[in-house]
């Protein structure tokens, strides 16, 4: 618990940092400022992971001689 | 048609994008200048048959009328009237991940057009022919590079903690959406989660490290950033499908899920009881149903059968999951399978109490079914008979009412474990406090039982 614990802190810590590069958004809801910063910190992570998934089931696609983009969600 | 005749829906206030209203009793959508290249881009992308041609948003018609508010109007649109407005606390766990699902859906959709969900609220979703559909066509905003989701929070708010709760702990705890309508907030849900759940990344990202990063960056100016590419964005969406698509509820391993395998009925006492309601409600020639204590749905089909939608509540979420998923793999597009507690019914919430619509506010229909419900409610809450018909009353013009006397099995049980204090519980006393208020049209006593059904139309 407390590795992940630090692992947060840093996240968090990193996502001050980019602070320094933000703009004012525009939006009826409160999207909240974590969130926002959440998102931004996650996003190389997750879009590392999603083009690997991609990939991942075209790999399959191709031995399996089923259609890829059926499912790979864009 | 002048905008003096117009009513604008209490509930639709938030968003400056536009607002609905009602004139001659016809539901219609303003639209503002102020959403004019949003909504333009909607139509012309592509994205608006896409979604209506998918059955995922609600479709509508562009209509040349005089606007309510002429002042902010860009256009009026006439949106697909949906016959019974829910609300996500009154959904079992199937329906809650299905709407959360189909809003991710959207969501994708929307991106492959070049634009953005601006909002993900769970009351944006309704149950139309039987699946979840969006119903806000303001939802939608062009979509710019860089920018994060700004509904992010929302959805965890409003699919993602009530799912992981319901799944994870108890299926009751969907009710805390009823308390927190902007969605249940993430540090309460990733205090009560257990800890196991931090191993699971979906959880760990978008429950409890976004909680703490809610409380870290609280009352902190709200920033974009130009650094989220779309690849970033679609795997959140990824990551969040991964997360719903995870999250799981059986009604077997409950405790309630033996119950409904025991009935007092004989087979030939359930065929008579299931001609006696289809009858009747031919006979009432309704069209809108409501099937209160509707258990799984075998009686709200019964009466279905001409064509009806029928509304199903059971205050038990087993019974509604189990409805709901018979409902889907029948394609059963009459019946919405519903969570309500008559005893508590759902109140009129929100801003000013009309936000959100109270049960008894969404009716009357033309028939309400009442059967084996009568006990529980009397014997159960002692809730008097010139009581249960005044609330029946309001609710419907004909009645199809189950009476459950005394030497019933299941009344026996109740009385079991508690003092008899129901002299008034008797079937001259239940036909004397609901003559009050309706006229006994038809009476039967069910073969093979001790059980009376009636059908009695309004006074």
């Amino acid at each position: 618990m407390r590795y992940l614990a630090n692992i947060s802190g840093l996240i968090l810590c990193a996502a001050v940092i980019m602070l320094f590069w933000a703009e004012t958004a525009q939006a009826y809801i409160d999207p909240s400022s974590g969130s926002y910063f959440l998102q931004i910190l996650l996003a190389g992570l997750l879009g590392a992971l999603f083009t690997l998934k991609i990939y991942w089931r075209k790999i399959k696609a191709f031995f399996s001689g089923k259609d890829a983009d059926h499912d790979a969600g864009q | 048609m002048t905008p003096g005749n117009s009513t604008r829906l209490s509930g639709s206030f938030r968003d400056p994008s536009g607002f609905l209203f009602y004139r001659e009793q016809i539901l219609y959508r303003q639209i503002n200048q102020s959403y004019r290249d949003h909504y333009d881009l909607l139509m012309s992308s592509g994205l608006y048959r896409e979604l209506t041609e998918a059955g995922m948003l609600i479709p509508h018609e562009e209509v040349h009328i005089v606007p309510t508010d002429p002042d902010l109007a860009y256009t009026t649109i006439r949106p697909e009237t949906i016959p019974f407005i829910s609300y996500p606390y009154e959904w079992c766990f199937g329906q809650l991940k299905d709407a959360a699902l189909t809003t991710l859906a959207i969501q994708k959709a929307a991106l492959a057009h070049g634009m953005v969900l601006k909002d993900a609220s769970a009351y944006n979703i309704q149950f139309h022919e039987g699946r979840p559909v969006l119903i806000d066509t303001l939802s939608f905003e062009t979509y710019h590079e860089g920018r994060p989701w700004v509904a992010y929070r929302q959805f965890c708010q409003h699919f993602l903690a009530p799912l992981a709760l319901m799944s994870y702990l108890d299926v009751r705890l969907g009710q805390l959406l009823r308390i927190h309508l902007d969605g249940i907030p993430l540090d309460l849900a990733a205090t009560l989660l257990p800890k196991r759940t931090r191993f699971s990344f979906p959880l760990l990202t978008n429950i409890h490290l976004h909680a703490k990063s809610q409380r870290h960056y609280e009352s902190k100016p709200v920033t974009s950033d130009r650094q989220m590419k779309r690849q970033g964005l679609m795997g959140l969406i990824d990551n969040l499908e991964s997360a719903i698509g995870r999250l799981n509820w059986k009604p077997e391993d409950t405790v309630w899920a033996d119950y409904y395998e025991i009935t007092n009925y004989s087979d030939q006492a359930n065929r008579h009881k299931t001609e006696l309601v289809r009858a009747y409600a031919q006979k009432a020639g309704a069209k809108t149903i409501w099937d209160l204590g509707a258990n799984d749905g075998t009686f709200s089909r019964a009466a279905a059968h001409e064509g009806a939608s029928v509304v199903a509540f059971d205050f038990d979420p087993a019974a509604v999951e189990k409805n709901y998923r018979a409902c889907r793999q029948n394609h059963d597009a009459q019946i919405l399978p519903l969570l309500l507690d008559l005893t508590n019914p759902s109140p009129g919430i929100g801003w000013s109490h009309t936000e959100r619509m109270s049960f008894i506010e969404r009716g009357p229909v033309d028939l309400v079914l009442a059967l084996a419900l009568v006990h529980h409610l009397a014997i159960g809450n002692n809730v008097p008979f010139d009581q249960l018909a005044a609330f029946f009353a309001a609710t419907c013009r004909w009645l199809v009412i189950e009476f459950v006397p005394k030497n019933d099995s299941q009344v026996k049980r109740m009385l079991s474990t508690r003092e008899d204090v129901f002299d008034f519980y008797t079937g001259e006393d239940f036909e004397r406090g609901f003559s009050a208020f309706f006229t006994i049209e038809e009476k039967s006593e069910i073969t093979d039982s001790v059980r009376t059904l009636y059908l009695m139309n309004r006074r």
